[in-house]
């Protein structure tokens, strides 16, 4: 059994038109010890997901409409608040994309580290600032001891992001989810962070669900990897048989559109964006969500009628596509 | 090879270092959002001056009855109406008793009242207000059409219908009066300020760490609406105050032989063409609190909101 297993989550937000189907049959596993990462453009649910799993989604409007997410067996959409608060930070911690805002600033680092601590393993005042002075050398604020009664707005991005993480390891959760923790920052303070993160797992032994938009934080951190698209997983694979062989066209294009600096033929092409737009999801079709923007798809074919299932093309790569690279070289040649 | 001052103190901090001595870089300065806004305030020349004029007249007020040889409810008609003199440096009223020293006293009535109704209308603001902007959706609904409907009641008339309900009025029942119908600013004030706090991310952050919803409320929502609260409580004092003046002057105020300024000025008021300087001191006093508040909200203003900040 894995350590959290996500199955068929259908998360919706009510509108004045209808529902929103941010979230719409999403499954994957989480191994314990292992960084999965959750990849797609904006709006594709990544983040809805995310907050499914924390209990965090503003309700109303948004709503968990039918799946489950089991962390440890315990079916987390059953839970009742304060059992989900007990978890939170405990079990299953979360870092945020902006770091800037992610820290109260009327609050000490000190204060916004002890919280976690105080609350959820009982330590004293004195104790818990032990802790935190222990956490922020984890992560490498020089000077912990002197930095603990400042504000944020004595902290660069970087560093609040170190404190976040901090504040998220303060408990040793079992799962950590980082929602886009580099976007905010710096590519070399990027670079920090993504290692940061990378030895901190080895050393607590936790499982880390990284989502991104970026496959060059995929390639850096990354076992396994889910592609999303208008809110449902195209494409699961582990992360080198995904960089190796992607099957779904539009885990291609997202890797088309990436620019490289090598060779010369490189430096002198333009960037390959995908023509369209994602499909409304508030009334999603029935076809294919990426059928329109498929360079593959035409009329005579199902996927532009109904919706491809997710198949297992090879042990532990599934994809949801009517047209996978492997099968359209097979049918051209 | 010839060194400028900047590599030269680079090399010593290097040396340092290697030593084991000092670590790199400047020591960190140690400050705080306090220290900060004071820094700032201080910079605004007005609201300084009126925060010094503000401490002389809470002295003033304070000490004066304590340092005054006269007893302020003595009647002596052989004294009244005296001219201002050095002993007596305000005159005297009608049954001759000291105005410097019944003008101090007026003022604690003033102040005391101001403040106290001030500090209800924020309380009763605070928790209608949190309460509603934190639940939200139904509950902030209902609240907000109470508060919509209380809206339309007029503020004189209720402060009035208060002080004919009591047998007598002291001190704890003009504060009712100013309170029950001067809260809802307040409480919207609150409201509107808990709904987009709560929007933020170290709000989420906090529901992320398993934090319950009084904590997140207390210390993560409130504390950060202090700053416009300070601003508001000097904004609101001025109005509760003069509140209080005008149902004092009009004979509706604190039972006398008590005195605010609002009831020294009507008292002047019968003879102020013969001694106007008995209706002009109280009034004098009031203005002078009221102008102290608005700089001091003013200077508040710009030294709290943290978008000014420029240290």
């Amino acid at each position: 059994m894995a350590l959290l297993e996500v199955r068929d989550l259908r998360t919706y937000f009510a509108t004045r038109e209808g529902d929103v189907k941010a979230v719409d049959g999403v499954s994957f596993d989480v191994e314990s010890g292992k960084t999965l990462s959750i990849v797609g453009e904006s709006g594709c649910g990544k983040s809805v997901t995310a907050l499914s799993i924390m209990g965090l989604i503003p309700k109303p409007p948004a709503r968990i409409v039918s799946g489950s997410i089991s962390f440890e067996g315990k079916d987390l959409t059953e839970l009742k608040e304060s059992e989900l608060e007990n978890l939170r930070g405990n079990e299953i911690a979360m870092i945020f994309q902006d770091p800037m805002t992610s820290l109260n600033p009327t609050l000490t680092i000190g204060t916004q580290i002890t919280e976690s601590l105080r609350r959820h393993l009982g330590l004293s005042s004195e104790e818990a600032k032990k802790r935190a002075v222990e956490l922020l050398e984890e992560v490498r604020i020089p000077r912990a001891q002197n930095r603990l009664n400042d504000y944020p707005h004595r902290y660069s991005g970087g560093m609040r992001q170190r404190v976040m993480i901090a504040i998220a390891l303060s408990c040793n959760p079992k799962l950590l989810i980082a929602d886009e923790p580099t976007t905010a920052l710096d590519v070399t303070v990027q670079a920090g962070v993504l290692d940061l993160l990378e030895e901190l797992r080895e050393e607590h032994q936790m499982a880390i669900i990284l989502i991104t938009h970026d496959m060059g934080v995929v390639a850096e951190a990354a076992d396994d990897v889910v592609v999303m698209y208008a809110g449902q997983v195209v494409e699961q694979a582990s992360a080198l048989e995904l960089f190796d062989n992607p099957e779904h066209p539009y885990t291609e294009a997202l890797l088309g559109a990436l620019p490289s600096l090598e060779g010369e033929s490189g430096r002198q092409a333009r960037l390959i964006s995908i023509p369209g737009r994602p499909p409304d999801l508030l009334d999603p079709p029935s076809a294919c969500r990426f059928a329109p923007r498929c360079p593959y798809a035409n009329l005579e074919d199902y996927c532009t009628v109904e919706q491809p299932e997710l198949r297992e093309l090879r042990p532990g790569h599934w994809v949801r596509s009517a047209h996978p690279a492997g099968e359209r070289a097979a049918v051209t040649v | 090879m010839v060194l400028n001052p900047q590599q030269e103190e680079f090399r010593e901090r290097v040396a340092l270092r290697q030593e084991g001595g000092v670590t790199a870089g400047a020591p960190v300065r140690q400050t705080s959002l306090w220290k900060d806004a004071w820094h700032r305030y201080r910079a605004n020349k007005a609201a300084l001056i009126a925060a010094a004029l503000f401490i002389v007249l809470l002295l003033y007020v304070t000490l004066a009855p304590i340092l005054s040889p006269y007893d302020p409810y003595a009647v002596d008609f052989a004294q009244a109406y005296l001219p201002i003199s050095w002993s007596h440096p305000l005159g005297t009223d009608q049954y001759g008793r000291d105005l410097f020293t019944r003008v101090a006293l007026g003022g604690r009535v003033s102040i005391g009242i101001g403040f106290a109704a001030t500090i209800a209308i924020m309380g009763i603001g605070i928790v209608y207000g949190s309460v509603s902007g934190f639940l939200g959706g139904r509950v902030d609904n209902a609240l907000m059409r109470f508060l919509d409907a209380l809206y339309g009641l007029p503020y004189l008339p209720f402060a009035i219908i208060v002080t004919q309900l009591f047998q007598t009025v002291n001190f704890w029942v003009m504060v009712i009066a100013l309170t029950i119908a001067s809260w809802f600013t307040a409480a919207r004030v609150v409201r509107g300020q808990i709904m987009s706090l709560k929007e933020n991310d170290y709000v989420r952050a906090a529901h992320a760490v398993g934090a319950r919803w009084y904590r997140v409320l207390g210390r993560h929502l409130l504390p950060n609406t202090l700053g416009v609260l300070i601003v508001f409580v000097f904004l609101e004092l001025p109005g509760v105050i003069l509140g209080e003046a005008f149902l004092s002057f009009i004979g509706l105020g604190i039972n006398p032989p008590q005195a605010s300024w609002g009831s020294l000025a009507q008292d002047g008021r019968d003879v102020y063409l013969s001694h106007p300087s008995m209706i002009l001191i109280p009034s004098i006093a009031i203005a002078w609190l009221i102008l102290c508040a608005f700089f001091i909200a003013d200077g508040l203003r710009d030294a709290l909101d943290p978008r000014t900040r420029e240290t």
